[in-house]
């Protein structure tokens, strides 16, 4: 080898034996030995006399009590998958195929789900529907003798996500109908079949790919379910890993161990579930052969009486859509006493749940009157509150950006090893936390690292004090690998291979080339990544619960405690405003990160030149008007 | 100005380039024409050094470059895709082969807009995003980034193949003078023949990783080297038994135990034959109109023959009409058959 070509090896040596370690570190210290210790800890019970009992719990779980929580979470899987796919279609089909009056005003409601979800969308259902919610007092004035627990347990879980889920169906399974070829569908109307056949025989048929996927995945979202189940009372697997995790040998036989199997069964069906869902997936889709797609075009419903019919059941979907999103608005801004009240007052409106603080004034059980200072606040006034939000904010900022780091690196690795060892080995192991239900990595994570004999964390107990942020930005960032990696990947797809080469024949070397042909090109996605990881940890109740601590009190945290009685002694007087103001919050948080990704992150620099000459315009026309109004003057 | 000597590339175990030599010369613009999977992109990608050869040399102006990084080689290329990065505008890309040189500010002020003035590039074109140009002011974007640093030579990789067929002509024409006008040695990738000929100083014809002939358009189409080419250039008749038999009959001088070729339009319908010529009886099958000239399909000794004839309004042959087909033996390619193969 010459020395030149020598000189030009080191560095590029060097990174990569860092690049290597890196990812070496990140895969054994926080993917898979954390999860190898959970498996392992199943068969680390000991009996009541303190011998080492391998199998105690496995006995334990065939012996029945356990069994419950899985059954459960099965049920509750088996039921969502066919409640979610039958509203899902339901609300594509009423805005998509048919011809529907008021299709944008359905369409907008029936998004709703996309802009709050988790914890927000579960307290502002309870806000409705608990036994103290606005609706369920309303309709207790006109039945006294209706169950005022009526939303709570299994039907109330199923009911939430059934409304909760279809998120994934708005976004995927329009997109396979609006793939659809019309040409296709009239082919078929011409050879005389009526819509409902068309349908049926034609339309659904190229969505079934997609409805498979999104089953799949309705079924691990049941499995897996936690914000849900935890507040509305659903004994599922999930409540009952975080439960066990928290709870000590004293009080109750191995709960740790319990934990463990439990989150390694919930695992076990994930897996399954994958490996059947990416077989599938392998076996290849139905492609639209044609090349001239026409653009779908609605169909009428022509029987008078189906149509009336699509029309009430398209605008009930829409009011149970709506409702919970249109009270927790509207209530966001009314006082303490009107919610209290369960009456929405028109003379009542404030801004107190968002800003600002007040006295509260309360009667003792002596029956003095005392002032507590402060106990009316607003989200950004409280403490707490504003605690919960920063340290969410922070977390899941870093924990976003730490993905996309790691993924943009994986991938520009993956692209220059082409099909080969190394990049298919780092590839699958950015995809490993995919296969893991999120409870597991948590819980791992939380059992594993609650010592002070991991090595290579410098022997720190990262379960303790502050530690446990650092903790949390871990599990955010790995758990947030497998679906970054993809989006990202898939951007990668989309760089031209001559753009490369072009730069590199106009001089450039490989990390200009990297950043100023191939980031630009990737960065909008790279960005949509960010922002859609960081939208999800935001209010991200799942992890937060398994490692709810002092120094981990996230906001998703903050607004299940809004859920605790409030106004006992003067304190937390007006929680169910501040949670409203929460949602709100939330909403347009999400919905601005949505615009941002979708509407302005979509542009392309062509569109963007356009707006900016647009914008110019009508400045130059403003000015031209303005400066001809000062001359007539 | 470019040699390839005994140029040799192998993608695994498949050899895509066996022993290329060619001589490029100062000047020239110069095809690599064939089918797709010939070795033409190949070969173009060995020049410009995306792909180094298992054997052999690339020099140009007398200089071994085989071993030159990419970067430094100073040869300019033009993309079938174009490859202009989307994300910049016009003179972005046109400028960043500059500023990776580290040329002034106002340096590459001048010299971009002097290319862009070349290829007929407007300032306010230079401001746009390329997406929003048509395909064909996106040719020429690429072109002034391929010329504006000033290379030795331009490479161009199918550059018309996704443009439509009418700005492919034109632009087929705007090319051809650009590169007179900048005088630039030109090697130029096409899988089409029509464009080969029309563009061309010299050709070299692709077939497996192996080149076929070298020659100006005119002696790869009228004289083809081998048996390949003169089927990939042009449409052509193989004369069958009947007609050779026929020939020999007369008189003519050719050999039956070679596969005979001629041109389409060599053969000619009711002319009286001139000296040398035949003429034989044949039956209008069918008929191609295309305006400029009709194609006649006519059976002539068990075999059809395809005859062009410019449409002058003077002699239009109806189907079932008995004709005369003239031939003349000195305008026939014939081919010793391949091994296997059987002769006529």
């Amino acid at each position: 080898m010459n020395p030149a070509a020598e000189r030009r090896l080191r560095p590029d040596f060097i990174v990569r034996m860092i690049g290597i370690a890196f990812f070496a570190y990140l895969f054994f210290g926080f993917m898979l030995l954390p999860c190898l210790n959970t498996l392992t800890s199943i068969f680390n019970t000991r009996n009541a006399a303190g011998e080492r009992d391998a199998f105690a719990v496995i006995r334990f779980f065939l012996a029945g009590t356990m069994g419950k929580f899985v059954w459960n979470s099965l049920k509750l899987a088996i039921a969502l998958v066919i409640t979610v796919n039958v509203v899902g279609i339901s609300i594509v089909l009423l805005t998509e195929y048919f011809d529907i009056k008021g299709a944008r005003i359905l369409r907008l409601g029936y998004m709703t789900t996309m802009i709050y979800s988790g914890v927000a969308l579960v307290t502002g259902y309870m806000f409705l529907y608990a036994s103290d919610g606005i609706l369920t007092s309303a309709l207790r004035e006109s039945f006294p003798n209706m169950n005022p627990n009526w939303f709570s347990g299994y039907n109330a879980v199923l009911f939430t996500m059934t409304f909760a889920c279809t998120s994934n169906h708005m976004l995927f399974l329009r997109n396979a109908i609006r793939g659809i070829d019309y040409n296709t569908v009239e082919a078929a109307r011409n050879m005389g079949a009526n819509p409902f056949k068309v349908l049926w025989k034609v339309v659904l048929p190229t969505m079934i790919p997609t409805l498979f996927s999104l089953t799949v995945m309705t079924f691990i979202t049941g499995l897996c379910a936690m914000s849900a189940p935890t507040l509305l009372g659903y004994n599922s697997i999930n409540p009952e890993i975080v439960r066990l995790a928290g709870s000590s040998a004293a009080d109750e036989a191995f709960p740790q161990a319990r934990a463990a199997l439990l989150s390694i069964i919930l695992a076990m069906f994930t897996i399954i579930l994958l490996t059947v869902l990416s077989a599938y997936e392998r076996k290849g889709h139905y492609l639209s052969v044609s090349k001239t797609k026409a653009k779908l075009r609605k169909q009428k419903i022509h029987n008078p009486v189906a149509n009336v019919i699509a029309h009430i059941y398209a605008y009930i979907l829409f009011i149970i859509y709506m409702t919970p999103v249109v009270m927790i608005i509207i209530f966001s801004f009314q006082t303490y006493g009107a919610i209290r009240s369960k009456k929405l007052l028109l003379d009542q409106w404030t801004f107190i749940n968002f800003f600002g603080k007040q006295d509260y004034q309360y009667l003792t059980s002596r029956g003095k009157y005392k002032t507590r200072v402060g106990s009316i606040s607003g989200l950004f006034s409280n403490e707490a509150t504003l605690g919960g939000i920063k340290l969410s904010f922070i977390l899941s900022a870093l924990a976003a950006a730490l993905a996309c780091v790691i993924v943009v690196v994986a991938c520009n690795y993956i692209f220059k090893k082409k099909g080969k060892g190394s990049g298919l080995v780092l590839e699958y192991a950015l995809l490993f936390p995919w296969l893991l239900p999120t409870i597991l990595i948590c819980y791992s994570y939380r059992t594993f690292f609650n010592s002070e004999a991991v090595w290579y964390v410098g022997n720190a107990n990262l379960y303790l004090k502050e530690n446990v942020r650092f903790l949390i930005v871990m599990a955010y960032t790995v758990t947030k690998l497998p679906f970054s990696l993809r989006m990202v990947k898939a951007s990668f797809y989309s760089i031209d291979e001559e753009l490369e080469d072009a730069a590199r024949n106009l001089g450039a070397g490989s990390l200009r080339t990297f950043l100023k042909v191939k980031l630009p090109i990737i960065l909008p996605s790279v960005l949509a990544v960010f922002a859609l990881n960081f939208n999800a940890l935001f209010t991200e109740y799942d992890m937060s619960a398994t490692f709810a601590s002092t120094y981990g009190t996230s906001y998703a945290m903050v607004i299940q405690a809004m859920c605790a009685e409030e106004g006992l002694y003067g304190y937390n007087v007006n929680a169910s405003g501040r949670r409203c103001a929460s949602t709100v919050f939330i909403m347009l948080v999400s919905g601005l990160i949505l615009y941002l990704v979708y509407g302005v992150g979509a542009r392309d620099l062509g569109e963007r030149l356009e707006a900016r000459d647009r914008r110019r315009k009508r400045l130059e026309k403003l000015r031209a008007a303005f400066s001809g109004k000062k001359r007539t003057a | 100005m470019i040699k390839l000597n005994d140029i040799v590339v192998k993608f695994g175990e498949f050899t895509a380039l066996h022993d290329i030599n060619v001589h490029v010369k100062e000047g020239e613009f110069f095809t690599f024409l064939g089918p797709s999977g010939c070795g033409k992109t190949t070969t173009l990608r060995t020049i410009t050094g995306f792909i180094e050869p298992v054997s052999g040399t690339v020099v140009v102006k007398d200089r071994d470059i085989t071993h030159v990084p990419i970067e430094d080689r100073n040869i300019g290329i033009v993309f079938q895709s174009y490859a202009l990065f989307p994300t910049m505008t016009v003179y972005d890309n046109i400028a960043f082969g500059l500023k990776i040189k580290k040329v002034k500010k106002a340096e590459i002020d001048r010299r971009v807009r002097e290319i862009a003035r070349k290829v007929d590039l407007s300032d306010e074109q230079l401001q746009k995003a390329v997406s929003q140009l048509s395909g064909g002011q996106q040719q020429r974007v690429a072109i002034a980034r391929a010329l504006v640093t000033g290379p030795a030579i331009i490479c161009m990789d199918e550059p018309l193949s996704n443009l439509d067929a009418k700005l492919r002509v034109q632009l087929r024409n705007e090319l051809k003078e650009m590169q007179k006008e900048f005088g630039i040695t030109t090697i130029y990738v096409t899988h089409d023949q029509e464009e080969a000929l029309t563009l061309s100083d010299r050709i070299a014809v692709f077939n497996k990783g192996y080149i076929e002939q070298i020659g100006t358009p005119n002696e790869v189409y009228n004289f083809s080297k081998t048996e390949f080419v003169c089927n990939f250039i042009g449409d052509i008749n193989r004369l069958g038994e009947g007609v050779v038999s026929a020939m020999i009959e007369a008189g003519a001088d050719v050999d039956a135990g070679k596969h005979n070729y001629i041109r389409l339009e060599r053969l000619h319908v009711n002319i009286p034959p001139a000296e040398g010529q035949l003429a034989l009886d044949g039956i209008v099958e069918s008929r191609e109109y295309y305006g400029l000239y009709i194609k006649y399909y006519i059976s002539v000794l068990g075999q059809t023959l395809k005859v062009i004839e410019k449409n002058d309004g003077v002699r239009i042959y109806e189907e079932g009409q008995a004709v005369k087909v003239v031939i003349d033996p000195r305008d026939i390619m014939a081919y010793e058959p391949g091994p296997d193969e059987v002769a006529q």
